[in-house]
Formats: structure tokens, sequence, C-alpha cells
């Protein structure tokens, strides 16, 4: 059984129907991107995950446990954490604080000081801001702070919602650096990208979503080369 | 291509947005400021106020305020977490005084209340505490929740149904009645500091306001639940993606809602000497302003507009009023107040310490 599957997921807005029929999966330790146009239904998709939305039909099952009716905060204290899209870190909070609330649902209080001052090392520009108010940093601080928000869950798995939108190019470069090393520390990772090329060509397996559907599949690099991939998203 | 507008045309439009209602309010703004202005030069010519009443009237409106500040507290952490407007905190108010009016009052048959004061008091506090407190929270649990994902004014309708409920509950338990809350001697006594003779319970209820209330700011500015409050209060789709569990933290809310207004219920008794069922509807409205005051949503934006109504109840009537020769000023403090309170939001509509509501939850 895969480590993070998605089975024939309905997911609707009152009468608008934004899911229709989704099945993906996630092996233990895999990269996986999702593409699509704008309003394909990515983010739903996430949400739904996540137990922000509930599917009108579909399983969603994660770590050998169904969690398609499982409430949200329950949801992330599997360990299946989100970094959603826009960031959506606590403004008004100081960066450590956004780092602590990340550790919300863990107990080990040394363990997360260390864990602390472990993302200063793994993001040195949020070392000088670490008392200042997130909602003051730049655009690509806070996808640091959101990032790393949700690595002090110590997640088993990330589902990550467009983390470059907004950015530079170089923050673009510095962004999917850091995805990388995440993954390569063992997180499976699920992510939503719009740079479709960048994201394809770092995955394991990619899917294509389309008005609801998913339209293609097949390993990262094939997709890169894949015509119609290639016409649709890569221009 | 640029469309070109007529310079006169344009002249037109800007003028035509002045309307007759901003006229009316400007001059409503400068008649209030004119008569603010004169009513103070004339009290402060004719003296007829020295300053040791100035001090009294200065340490009555801090007492005022105090209460209004804790009452103010609930109103903005409630609707900080859920947007809600709760009608029913002035209420919350009310049965926790309920409370500690018959706790006071069996300990003044007794004669406890008279000879041990600190654990009377103490008694007397953590009952209305409790009491409040529950009642906020099966308010929250039987009437809020079930509004919790309900757009519209429904909730808000639903939170002045509570206040209804609560307030012919007492009635109906108690009678409509206006009972006497008990005044031992050492609720009467005064401290004579420079000549000047101060209420030594006014203090007390400063002292103890401004303490509970370093103790709040303590909680929610560092523990665990107070982060998770202040981020849910921010984004509660983004704290559940922590992990945070969204109704732990409204209960948690109306939890230290509720305690607060338990305290101001005690102290609302100490000033007033008096509970009846209907005592919650007028502080809570005022303390609800003053929520507004400095800013619904902000914490310190409470405190400070509590504490400012407060003054300005009590300071106002004699320093504004008296001086244009209007008779009996004390009758219109709370036409004051209420003044004030709309003339403040008229030039800063989102309060003194308040962002643009608009912004919040792009
Ligand atoms: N709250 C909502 N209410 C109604 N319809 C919605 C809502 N959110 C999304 N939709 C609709 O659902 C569809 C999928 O939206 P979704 O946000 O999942 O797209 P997306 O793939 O994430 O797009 P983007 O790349 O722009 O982020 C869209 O047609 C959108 O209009
Ligand atoms: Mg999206």
């Amino acid at each position: 059984m895969p480590y993070l599957e998605v089975d024939d997921l309905h997911v609707g807005y009152g009468q608008i129907a934004a899911l229709k029929g989704v099945s993906l999966s996630v092996e233990k330790g895999q990269l996986v991107t999702l593409v699509g146009a704008n309003g394909a239904g990515k983010t739903t998709l996430l949400r739904t995950i996540s137990g922000l939305l509930r599917p009108s039909r579909g399983s969603v099952n994660f770590d050998g446990q169904r969690i398609d009716a499982m409430e949200a905060h329950k949801i992330a204290g599997t360990g299946l954490v989100q970094v959603p899209e826009g960031r959506r870190i606590f403004g008004r909070l100081t960066v450590s604080e956004n780092l602590e609330l990340g550790a919300f649902t863990r107990n080990d209080k040394a363990e997360i000081m260390a864990d602390k001052e472990r993302m200063m090392t793994v993001f040195p520009r949020l070392k000088e801001r670490f008392r200042q108010l997130a909602g003051t940093l730049s655009g690509g601080e806070q996808q640091m702070v959101a990032t790393a928000r949700a690595l002090m869950a110590r997640p088993k798995a990330l589902l990550m919602d467009e983390p470059t939108m907004g950015l530079s190019p170089i923050m673009v470069e510095q962004v999917f650096d850091t995805i990388q090393t995440i993954h390569a520390q063992g997180v499976t990772i699920l992510l939503v990208e719009q740079n479709a090329l960048m994201a394809l060509s770092v995955a394991d397996y990619g899917y294509v979503l389309e008005s609801g559907h998913i339209v293609l599949e097949g390993q990262g690099d094939a997709l890169v080369d894949d015509e119609r991939v290639r016409h649709a998203y890569l221009g | 291509m640029a469309v070109q507008i007529p310079e006169d045309r344009l002249k037109i439009a800007r003028l035509s947005r002045i309307s007759i209602v901003d006229v009316l309010l400007w001059a409503l703004r400068i008649g209030v400021l004119g008569v603010v202005i004169a009513g103070t030069i004339g009290t402060l010519i004719n003296g007829r106020y020295g300053w040791t009443q100035w001090v009294d009237f200065v340490v009555f409106g801090l007492t005022l305020g105090s209460i209004y500040a804790q009452i103010a507290l609930g109103y903005t952490m409630v609707y900080g977490v859920l947007r809600l407007i709760n009608f029913a905190h002035g209420d919350f108010m009310m049965s926790g005084a309920f409370s500690a009016f018959f706790v006071a009052n069996a300990f003044y048959r007794s004669g406890f209340l008279e000879s041990h004061p600190v654990p009377a008091l103490l008694c007397i506090l953590i009952t209305s505490m409790i009491v409040s407190t529950a009642v906020a929270l099966l308010a929250e649990r039987f009437a809020y929740r079930p509004f919790r994902r309900v757009v519209g004014l429904a909730p808000l309708i639903c939170a002045i149904g509570v206040s209804f409920f609560l307030q012919q509950t007492f009635r109906g338990m108690f009678g409509s009645s206006i009972r006497a809350y008990p005044d031992p001697s050492w609720q009467r006594a005064t401290i004579s500091f420079l000549g000047i003779e101060v209420q030594a319970v006014e203090l007390l209820v400063i002292g103890l306001a401004v303490l509970f209330m370093i103790g709040l700011y303590l909680i929610v500015q560092y523990t665990k639940m107070g982060k998770a409050m202040r981020a849910v209060a921010e984004d509660g789709d983004a704290a559940a993606l922590m992990g945070i569990d969204v109704d732990k933290v409204v209960v948690f809310t109306f939890m230290l809602g509720g305690a607060m207004a338990g305290i101001a219920g005690v102290f609302y008794c100490f000033v007033y000497k008096q509970v009846y069922f209907y005592m919650g509807f007028t502080p809570g409205i005022k303390a609800f302003g003053a929520a507004v005051l400095g800013g619904i949503g902000s914490i310190p934006g409470a405190v400070l507009g509590g504490f400012f109504l407060g003054l300005v109840e009590s300071v106002g009537p004699a320093l504004f009023l008296d001086g244009l020769g209007i008779p009996g000023p004390y009758q219109l403090r709370d036409v004051i107040a209420f003044t004030l309170l709309i003339m403040v939001l008229i030039f800063r509509p989102n309060g003194i310490l308040g962002e643009r509501l608009g912004k919040k939850r792009a």
C-alpha cells in the first residue's frame, strides 16, 4: 500500500465540482510533483488531504490510516504537514513564535529548542530576524518561515502548495534547493508547482491535473519530455 | 488609449463627492471639540474643583476603567478568535456578580466578611470567576459552536439571544429586585495620602485588576495555548494545519474572557454595591465600546479603551460640562462617554490600536 494514497476523490464547492475523481499515490520517501493550470484544483486537493475540506466521495489514506474524515489538526498530528498556498504565516507573531507553533503537536521541549536552532542554520537569513514580526519579512523570507514552521513538526510527509509563488528567480532556485535537501533527509513530499519544468525535473514521479481530472502521469523526466506537457505548461 | 476628461468636469466630480453628510459630520466634530474646549477652559477658570477633587475623579475613573478594561478584554479576545461580537458578555459578568453576591451575603451574615476580609474576598473572587467561566463555556458549547461556520448576522443574533436568555433566567430564579451587596467596614475604609482621602476599595480594585491583566498578558504572550490563541486569531485554517485544535483554543478563549468577566463582576459590586438581572447590560455595552475604541481584536487596545472610557466618564462631566454652566453634569456622564467614543471612531474608524479589518485574512 502506498504511503499516501488518494482514491477517486470528489470535492466540490456548493454546486461547483472542483475535483472529479482524482486518484494518485506517493510512495514513502518519494518526491512527487503535481502540476496544472490555474484553477485546475491543486489547492483543493491539498486542502482536502489536510482535512480542511471534506470530500463528497473517495478516500485518502496516509501511513496505513484512513484520514479523509479526520479533523485537520489530527491529520497534522499524524505527521502529514502542509505548507499552504500563499505561505499563511502568522504575521503578527514573531519568527520564533511561528516556529514554536509549528512544533505544536510535539511535547519534547528541549528537542524543540534544538530544532529551532537547527532551522537557523538551514535558513541563516532568519537568524537576525528571529524576534521580528513575521509579517514584516520579505516574501522569500516568509517562505522560509513557512517551510521552517512545517519542518518544526518533524513531518513524515510534506504537502507544499506553490512554494515559489511570487519569488525572484534566485529565490526560486533556493527554494528548490531546500526542497531537495528536505527530500534527501527522507521526508516524503507532494509538491504542487507552477514552475512545471523545474518541479518535474527534480521529481521522482509527476501528475498533471486539468479541470479536476488527472490527465497524465509518469516519471518526472519522462513528463518533461512529453509533447503535451511541453505544449501546455512549458511554453 | 487615454481618455481626455475636461478639467471642469473633474472639478465637479471632486466637489460632488463632498456631500451634505460630510459637511454635517465636520460641523459635528468641530462643534463637539468646541464644547469640550470651551467647557474645559470655563471649568479651569472657575476653579470650582480643588486638586483633591480632581484626584478623586481620576481615581474613580481608573476604578471604572479597570472594570471596563476587564470586560472589554473578553469582547476583544472572542472577537479576535471567532470574529463574533459576543453580545452576552456583559451577562457573563452579571452571572458572576450574582454568585459573588450570594457568597458575600452569607459571609456577611456570619460575620466572616467583616472579620476576615482577605480569605472572604478570595472566596468571592474565585466563586465569581468559576460561575462566569462556566456560563461562558456553556454558551460557547451550546449556543455559539453550532453557528461557528455560519456567515452573516445569525451568530450575532444568537449572541443577543444568549444575552436575553441569561437575563431572564436570572430574573426568573432570583426576581427582578435590586439587591444590596453587603458593605462591611473594610469596604468603606479610606486611605489618606498627602492630604488626599482615597477609597481603599478603589485602590484595591485598580491594583487587583492590573495584576490580573498582567497575568492575562503573560498567559497570552508566553504559554503554548496563548500563542495558539494568537495564531487562531490571525488564521484559523493555518493554525489547524499546524496541529492546533481550534475548538480547544476557542474554549480556552472563552475561559479567559469568562474569568476576567467574573472578576469584573466582583469589582462592579464593590463600586455600585448592588446586583440585579439587568446589571450586565450597560457595562457590557460600554466595555464593547471600549474594545472598539481601542481597536477590536487588540488586547492592549481593550485595556487602553477601558481606562480611557472610565476616565472620560469620571472626569468628563466636571471638566467639560461644569464650565458651561450645565446643571447636574453627572447625569450626563454616559452621554459624554458615548459622544467621545463616537468622536474617536469618526477620526479613527479602526480604533486607537486597531488595524484595517479589510486587510486581515487576505
Ligand atoms: N472557496 C471556493 N469557493 C468556490 N469555488 C472555489 C473555491 N476555491 C476554489 N474554487 C474553485 O475550484 C476550482 C479549483 O480551485 P483551486 O484553488 O483548487 O485551483 P488551483 O489549481 O490551486 O489554482 P491555482 O494554480 O490558481 O492556485 C477553481 O475553479 C476555483 O474557482
Ligand atoms: Mg492553488
